[in-house]
């Protein structure tokens, strides 16, 4: 740890003239500490992420090295391949709609959470379930839950009299992508709602009895009071959720794996299909890759306003 | 007599003496004297040129990775096999099952990674995908030829590469269609129907008769949607590609009318489930849903041995035919020797102990008729003659006349990389989803052409 | 905005800790003022909530318990088990080794976890406390690798493990899974970092501790919260994986629970659905015991460290 007391006699002088600020000092220990980080990233993440990057501008099927073809698999995706493109835009409405509902379903329950009920403590921690079970095991259950012979969903909605031969949910384009939102929503807005529990309670009671005092409703309170105090919250937990569900592979894959005919297909899932399945790795690696780059400048410029608040 | 009046044969006949030939021939003489060799059981066929016999090394440990078979005591006799051979060798061999979906993703790490398991098993075409990881086996293949006859022609089309063997055959599973004798009788259909149009008239009555449709899956299942659309596209003279494997003629008039049946089938009460995968069709036939499927082997043998409610009244019965003949598809399994094996010849040698008639009897005598054997001599087996109803599933793998039939995906053209991508990317099934659900057979047909001709003319 | 700093953060057993309870006093969105109002707006919502996150447990608990036959019988209501079978769960324990698969999956969560909340403990330090050059592409490149989608990664990591020879091996997981847990948890703690007031550190500096003494000693203890939260969110990643696990852990008894399930439970075209939902619920449990346990903390942590962030 010699290098660690390097900056502690140079530290006593910065604070006693607290504007000077030592780059060239802080650099070492910096990077010592960040070391273990890096190398682990490095080794496994930096590593298979360039070889992924060389994979898709080459022609590489598995077990062959391909030959450089620059943009061309890229070409090829956006000019011939249908379900590529319908796989775009099926990622960015299942980010979008998937976001939207967990959003507003959180909020709600964050809400509803926050007041006194008996067994609380039970609620909130039964709440958490979806987020905890295995995503391929819950999905699984699910899938059964939609099962075109057996869905118990649609036995209820019959018996109940609402629909008379149910929903067909895995059957037609819409209902498919439909019933990924659904599972997706309710393994993920758990997390969104206690999470904006806590944003809530941090929330000083005075701001709310200021407001009362002045005559606000309460829907007045949440919009000027609540929503722009859990913005940090918000912020982070939309910035995680939407990364993480641009990429969902687990979920679409045991649940539709693209039925029906190739129509549910997410990026994630075509890639491997086209990588593994098909054995185009060029091609998968092209498909997993194509919205990395506008995507990483979207999280720069959001994680960027955020620092500036500070 | 036996063994030592075969081993005698073998060295008065070997015509070159290499060095490698004798060693084996010792080796075989050592192993034929051992009280448990395996291989020295081998009796019979032609002792012609005789292909050198890969001898296994005491003290090696090989893995064999394949999927969980629908019959567990298909794998547990396999396992039991893998465990004699292994102690009569003094060595080890382990086999590894996992489920369909996950031997692909396992196999494409072990093909990336350049190690893996001695033995994978090859579904459908991917000896043609993974080529250079495989071993050459034209010895061994060559030896069970010598034995058991000539390899049925789609086993080959997929086990040859570039007129090489990459793999050695291994077994097919039939497709056939199971259906309900009591339904069908109801509906006044005493036989199952011989041509696709029968189907549909047949359809018709057995659905107004008892409320209970055929119906079958034309969704991304991995078996059954192969099985089902290829044949009837094939059926009506549809093909994906030409014979040069090539040229997309996917665009047809013959295409058209394959199409215009399935969408004139869904209008007369058979039912095509988009989003059916595998175990789907099962499970509607043994709740009692639908009178008819396609499928392997499966609800017929889960009805006898385990739900037995419709056993009695289910009988099987080979695929119709269409206005050009009659198609089928199975599934179709060989072994692959992988080329970073450190025990080839182990690997090799249990391969063509697994194939020793006595052995592969026994396997199919546990399968109770899901898997049927890939060569001549392992054709008319036991388990063919002891339950008539599984017939069917013979009768669509060797026909009447005791000739091989069948097809693979992608026929005409030979299997390539490319038909193995278009049949996992479902180009088939997906067109015949899209006309059955929107009528629009020049959509489908276009989208499936577009589709193609990105495979085939990709970079 | 400003949270409580110092040591009021984590007073244990102070009221104001973890998920507080609610205000007794009026204020901040009472809903129902009358009793039907209260259950119009509050308790018929929440039942709401809970059926809906919580049928699907109930549906894999019946199903857990329900005979095939039972499963494929449509003439009864499929919402009872009229003959529970406990066969399910024998089968789960006796034929498969479901008991090893939780011990693996447990042991590569725990020592990930640890491993990961080491390293984004010194990172996040270093790039919250510390300028230099650099640090902020570093931080946002730390964040952007979740982009990359493990679909990509895994095969030419699969080659990796190979050459170090960690195929079956638990560590082939335990050094792969850090690289999408460290993201989350050094950004997480980045931002409770931020929000220790420096005078602590500086009073200590100024006394003669060094950089480090003081990020072990002041920031880590008060941190803890921040910690414990990456920690648990970091379990149920693992816990949750399935990609790496199904290519590098092959023996049967390496495997993990979401792999070793599916691969066993799954055959041709079978299902065994029973087995399937018993696997599922217990292989829930270790990891809702953990939750039911910290619950408070986790989310207490994840919301102080996202509002400082």
């Amino acid at each position: 740890m010699s290098t660690a007391t390097q900056p502690a006699p140079a530290e006593r002088a910065a604070f006693r003239r607290p504007r000077i600020r030592f780059f060239g000092q802080e650099a070492p220990l910096g990077y010592l500490l960040l070391a273990p980080t890096l190398c682990m990233l490095l080794a496994f993440l930096a590593y298979p992420f360039v070889v992924g990057l060389w994979l898709s501008v080459t022609d590489s099927e598995v077990g062959a090295i391909g030959r450089f073809v620059g943009l061309g698999n890229y070409r090829h995706e956006f000019l011939h391949d249908r379900v590529f493109l319908s796989s775009i835009s099926n990622t960015f409405v299942y980010t979008a709609a998937t976001t939207v509902f967990k959003l507003v379903l959180g909020l709600v329950m964050a809400v509803l959470l926050n007041q006194a009920f008996p067994l609380q403590r039970f609620v909130r921690a039964a709440l958490l379930l979806p987020f905890i079970v295995p995503t391929v095991l819950s999905t699984l259950a699910w899938r059964w839950m939609f099962d075109p012979t057996f869905s118990v969903i649609n036995w209820v909605l019959a018996r109940s009299g609402l629909a008379a031969h149910g929903v067909n949910w895995l059957g037609t384009p819409q209902t498919a992508m439909a019933s990924l939102i659904i599972v997706n929503v309710w393994r993920g807005a758990p997390f969104y709602g206690i999470s904006f529990l806590a944003g809530l309670q941090v929330i000083p009671i005075e701001l709310y009895e200021a407001a009362r005092v002045d005559g606000g409703t309460r829907w007045q309170q949440f919009l000027r009071i609540t929503l722009p105090m859990l913005r940090p919250v918000l912020l982070v937990v939309l910035l995680l959720s939407t990364i993480l569900t641009f990429a969902d592979f687990q979920l679409p894959f045991v649940l539709t794996n693209g039925a029906p005919y190739s129509s549910s297909h997410l990026l994630a899932t075509w890639a491997y299909a086209q990588a593994i399945q098909g054995g185009a790795m060029g091609i998968g690696a092209a498909i997993s890759l194509v919205l990395f780059p506008v995507l990483s400048i979207v999280i720069a410029g959001v994680l960027i306003a955020l620092q500036r608040q500070d | 007599m036996g063994e030592g009046a075969i081993v005698g044969k073998r060295t008065q006949r070997r015509r070159r003496l290499t060095r490698r030939a004798f060693l084996q021939s010792a080796g075989a003489a050592t192993a034929a004297a051992a009280a448990g060799s395996v291989l020295a059981a081998f009796a019979g066929g032609t002792p012609a040129a005789a292909a050198a016999v890969p001898k296994p090394r005491a003290g090696a440990r090989i893995r064999l990775l394949q999927w969980n078979s629908f019959v567990r005591a298909a794998d547990n006799e396999l396992r039991r096999q893998a465990k004699e051979f292994g102690d009569a060798n003094g060595l080890v061999v382990e086999i590894e099952t996992v489920s369909g979906d996950q031997l692909q993703p396992r196999t494409v790490a072990a093909v990336a990674a350049g190690d893996g398991p001695d033995i994978i098993q090859m579904q459908y075409g991917w000896p043609h995908l993974y080529t250079s990881s495989t071993v050459n086996v034209d010895n061994e293949v060559a030896y069970l030829m010598q034995r058991l006859g000539k390899v049925h022609p789609v086993n080959e089309a997929y086990c040859k590469v570039g007129g090489h063997w990459r793999a050695i055959p291994y077994t097919q599973v039939p497709n056939a269609w199971s259906y309900r004798t009591d339904l069908f009788q109801k509906a006044g259909v005493t036989s199952f129907p011989k041509t696709w149009d029968e189907l549909i008239v047949a359809g018709k009555k057995v659905a107004d008769a008892t409320g209970k449709p055929i119906a079958q899956t034309v969704g991304h299942a991995y078996g059954d949607s192969l099985t089902m659309w290829n044949p009837v596209l094939w059926g009506f003279g549809g093909q994906e590609v030409d014979k040069d494997g090539k040229t997309v003629v996917i665009n047809s008039s013959e295409t058209e009318a394959a199409l215009r049946w399935a969408i004139r089938a869904q209008q007369n009460g058979i039912k095509w489930f988009p989003e059916w995968l595998d175990p789907d069709n099962n499970q509607a036939y043994h709740a009692d849903r639908i009178s008819a499927t396609l499928n392997g082997p499966s609800i017929y043998i889960r009805e006898v041995i385990e739900f037995k409610h419709f056993d009695q009244v289910t009988n099987n019965a080979p695929m119709p035919s269409g206005p050009k003949g009659s198609f089928t598809l199975n599934l179709i399994m060989n072994h692959a020797v992988m080329s970073w094996s450190k025990e080839q010849e182990t690997a090799k040698a249990f391969l063509l102990s697994l194939m020793e008639k006595g052995n592969y009897s026994k396997w199919l005598k546990a399968a109770r008729g899901y898997n049927h054997g890939p060569f001549e001599g392992l054709y008319d087996d036991p388990v063919w003659h002891y339950d008539l109803k599984l017939r069917a599933y013979r009768n669509v793998v060797i026909d009447s006349q005791g000739r091989p039939i069948g097809e693979w995906p992608g026929w005409p053209a030979a299997p390539s990389k490319q038909t193995s991508q278009s049949q996992t990317q479902f180009v088939v099934a997906d067109m015949f989803a899209k006309a059955v659900a929107t009528g629009d057979t020049k959509a489908a047909m276009n989208d499936a052409e577009a589709k193609l001709k990105a495979i085939f003319g990709a970079p | 905005m400003a949270i409580q700093s110092g040591p009021a953060l984590f007073a244990p057993g102070a009221p104001g800790r973890g998920i507080r309870g609610p205000s007794r006093r009026r204020g901040r969105h009472e809903i129902g003022d009358s009793p039907l109002g209260r259950w119009v707006r509050l308790y018929i919502p929440v039942l709401l909530f809970l059926f809906v996150t919580l049928f699907p447990f109930y549906w894999m608990l019946i199903t857990s318990f329900k005979s095939p036959s039972e499963l494929l019988d449509f003439n009864q209501s499929p919402l009872f088990v009229i003959k529970p079978t406990f066969e399910h769960y024998r089968h789960l324990f006796t034929e498969t080794h479901f008991g090893r698969w939780t011990l693996n999956t447990t042991v590569v969560a725990v020592v990930s976890t640890l491993i990961s909340l080491v390293c984004s403990i010194l990172a996040g330090y270093s790039l919250a406390r510390l300028r230099y050059r650099g640090a902020d592409t570093i931080g946002w490149g730390i964040f952007v690798t979740y982009l990359v989608p493990p679909t990509l990664l895994f095969l030419p990591l699969a080659f990796l493990i190979r050459r170090l020879h960690l195929f079956n091996n638990l560590w082939s997981l335990i050094l792969t899974y850090p690289t999408f847990l460290i993201p989350f948890s050094t950004w997480l703690l980045i931002g409770y970092f931020k929000g220790i007031p420096r005078e602590l550190e500086e009073s200590a500096l100024v006394d003669g501790a060094t950089r480090v003494q003081t990020m072990i000693r002041i920031v880590v203890p008060l941190a803890l919260p921040g910690i414990l939260s990456a920690g648990i969110f970091a379990f149920t990643l693992c816990w949750n994986e399935f990609l790496y696990s199904l290519i590098f852990m092959n023996d049967t008894i390496a495997k993990t629970i979401s792999v070793g399930v599916t691969s066993e439970l799954i055959r041709g075209d079978d299902f065994f659905w029973g087995e399937l939902m018993a696997a599922s619920l217990l292989g829930s449990l270790p990891v809702a015991l953990l939750y039911s346990f910290f619950v408070d903390r986790f989310v207490a942590g994840l919301t102080a460290g996202a509002v400082k962030g």
